[in-house]
């Protein structure tokens, strides 16, 4: 289920400027696949701005989200993977954005199981954090499954 | 030292009983508070326009009647319904009000406060009921017929019991008032005055029974105390001026506007949120009444003519040459005997209040000296003060982090094989008051303590694998065993 979400939408990337460019980057493939529109973006980013990094759902892993408002067309998920972590507020250190769309609070429950199983598990989290490839990503979330 | 033990585990049952009297208050309070801007707007447009108004309009005094026919009831039966089952309970709660509205000829304060948390928990029964249930796909049209159908039962039966429950207590109120008025002691009609005045039943009493004696009477000796026995602005004012000074935080800030739109302006419903929020503050204003009305008959005091409304002005402005001392010694003694039995019955509640922390505190001590001695008292059964059995995870969108955090722990719980304990995710605002704890991010703590502050919430840095997480496991794990 996770798996099939991330399929088209993982990137890998050296370094980012701010943590607000990891989001604009993390987001794009979703906004190309239209799973998404720019006021979505906007949305995650003043949500950080507002309430803290409380995305961040262990470290190292920041889940940007935000309620739908209407910039959310379609349920989907992207990952984005840096070499060098990006500073969020309160100095958190991120390597791995995963953008989170969700429609309503309900429907996407399978992938949020999904992506429990994959965190939860520290040795897990640790592989995927070494990964180097976008088809070795796959592979650690399918394992996980 | 079984002696403190034994003294907490006896007292334990008394507290609970204690506390859910005082959850039930807590319950009242929340649902009527954030609606009061309401009622003071409703007050502000029903003393300025209304035909005895300060400046009379026809136009704007149609905003009177529906704003506190439909929106003030609907706003306390949605908030109700919100407190008890979410968003889900606030939509549930608000059609069976609509019933009440439609069926009632009386703005249904009490009976909004009754079918609101009523409607949360008919669908959140419900709910809990076909959980896991639905087949995937078919999520939305079941949620949302779920909430059709039952909300349409619940519609008609509010619609068509509520009818002849008021023309039932229109009919008592009648019956006894009559009673009350052949015995001649006329300080007993405020026993029935003030409860009739905040279920709204006033106008039959006073447009029914007193104006009616009060005409006779006046007709013959030019004034009458009978036009006074209900609209006395002494009670409210009291009640009033005691949560300005003695009432929780909230209510000491909305406090005194209600006070000018009642007392200046003379729309008396401005206090009846304030008694519903704590119904033994009746008594208060109940004792101001009697002595008010045993007041007016001490100087043998009376107006001319019913005043409304009954604000300060308009009995000023009916009363007859001669009878001022004895009207405005009436006023200013229910105000007082009002003010001071209601700051008791607050300050009471308060201390009470602190009584059961204090209460609480003890146990805990007493529980983890159990812990502590655990060995030593082996056979004995750990009894917690309090049961876990809904967790509630809690963000800003309800979709993301709370999502995950409560997944991830449903499935950590599951593998220690603990089982009776709900966890799900929620926005802040729509956690049930029902959890026994609430789990949020450190900066969403402000946020959820204004909803919850006497919830137990942990704040935490990561909704995955915190380690305050890890501490609550432990605890479930050690009480699942216990028991």
């Amino acid at each position: 289920m996770l798996s099939a979400y991330l399929e088209e939408t993982i990137q890998f990337k050296d370094t980012v400027s701010s943590w607000e460019e990891s989001i604009h980057i993390a987001a794009a493939p979703l906004l190309a696949k239209e799973n998404i529109n720019d006021s979505y973006v906007d949305d995650m980013i003043s949500n950080i701005h507002e309430f803290g990094p409380y995305v961040i759902i262990v470290p190292g892993i920041a889940m940007p989200h935000a309620q739908n408002k209407g910039g959310v067309l379609e349920n989907g998920m992207s990952l984005l993977k840096l070499e060098k972590p990006v500073a969020y507020p309160e100095e958190k250190e991120v390597k791995i954005v995963m953008v989170l769309a969700a429609t309503d609070s309900s429907g996407h429950l399978e992938l949020i199981s999904d992506l429990a199983s994959v965190l939860a598990d520290e040795e897990i989290r640790e592989e995927l954090e070494n990964a180097q490839t976008k088809d070795e990503v796959l592979r650690i979330i399918d394992s996980a499954e | 030292m079984s002696t403190p033990l034994a003294q907490a585990e006896t007292s334990a049952p008394k507290s609970s009983a204690r506390a859910k009297v005082q959850a039930f208050g807590g319950f009242l309070t929340n649902m009527v508070l954030p609606n009061i801007g309401a009622f003071i707007a409703w007050g502000i447009v029903t003393a300025l326009f209304i035909p005895t108004g300060w400046i009379p309009n026809e136009y704007m005094a149609e905003l009177v009647g529906p704003t506190i026919d439909y929106l003030l009831p609907l706003l306390l039966a949605y908030t109700g319904g919100r407190m008890v089952g979410g968003q889900r309970g606030a939509v549930m709660g608000s059609i069976g009000a609509m019933g009440l509205i439609i069926g009632a000829d009386i703005p249904m304060f009490l009976g909004a406060m009754i079918i609101g948390p009523l409607g949360g928990l008919l669908i959140k029964k419900f709910d809990s009921l076909i959980e896991h249930k639905i087949p995937a796909g078919f999520e939305m049209i079941i949620n949302n017929f779920s909430i059709g159908i039952l909300g349409f039962f619940l519609m008609l039966l509010s619609y068509t019991v509520i009818g002849p429950v008021i023309e039932a207590a229109n009919g008592g109120v009648t019956v006894a008032i009559e009673a009350l008025v052949a015995t001649g002691f006329l300080p007993l009609l405020s026993l029935i005055n003030e409860p009739a005045k905040v279920l709204f039943l006033n106008n039959v009493i006073d447009q029914g029974i007193y104006y009616p004696l009060g005409l006779q009477e006046s007709v013959n000796a030019g004034k009458s105390i009978y036009f006074t026995v209900a609209s006395n602005p002494g009670p409210g004012l009291g009640l009033l001026l005691a949560y300005t000074f003695f009432g929780n935080k909230i209510a000491r800030r909305t406090a005194p506007g209600a006070i000018v739109i009642h007392f200046f302006g003379g729309i008396h419903e401005l206090y009846f949120p304030y008694v519903l929020m704590k119904p033994l503050t009746i008594l208060g204003v109940i004792a101001g009444g009697m002595s008010g009305i045993a007041t007016f008959q001490l100087f043998d005091a009376g107006l001319v003519a019913g005043p409304s409304p009954g604000s300060i002005f308009a009995y000023l402005a009916l009363t007859p040459r001669g009878s001022f001392i004895g009207i405005i010694a009436g006023v200013l003694v229910a105000t007082i005997v009002s003010f001071i039995v209601t700051s008791i019955i607050l300050k009471l509640d308060r201390r009470s209040d602190q009584d059961d922390d204090a209460l609480n505190e003890s146990i805990e001590k007493s529980k983890s000296m159990k812990a502590e001695g655990k060995q030593a008292f082996a056979s004995e059964e750990a009894a917690p003060a309090k049961e876990v059995s809904k967790i509630s995870f809690a963000c800003d969108a309800g979709a993301g982090s709370s999502a995950l955090g409560a997944t991830t722990f449903r499935k950590k719980l599951s593998k220690q094989n603990i089982d009776g304990i709900e966890v799900k995710h929620y926005r802040i605002e729509d956690v049930p008051t029902d959890s026994d704890i609430i789990v949020v991010h450190k900066n969403l703590v402000d946020r959820t303590e204004m909803s919850f502050k006497d919830h137990e919430i942990i704040a935490i840095d990561n909704y995955i694998g915190d380690p305050k997480l890890e501490d609550l496991l432990d605890r479930l794990k050690k009480t699942n065993e216990a028991s």
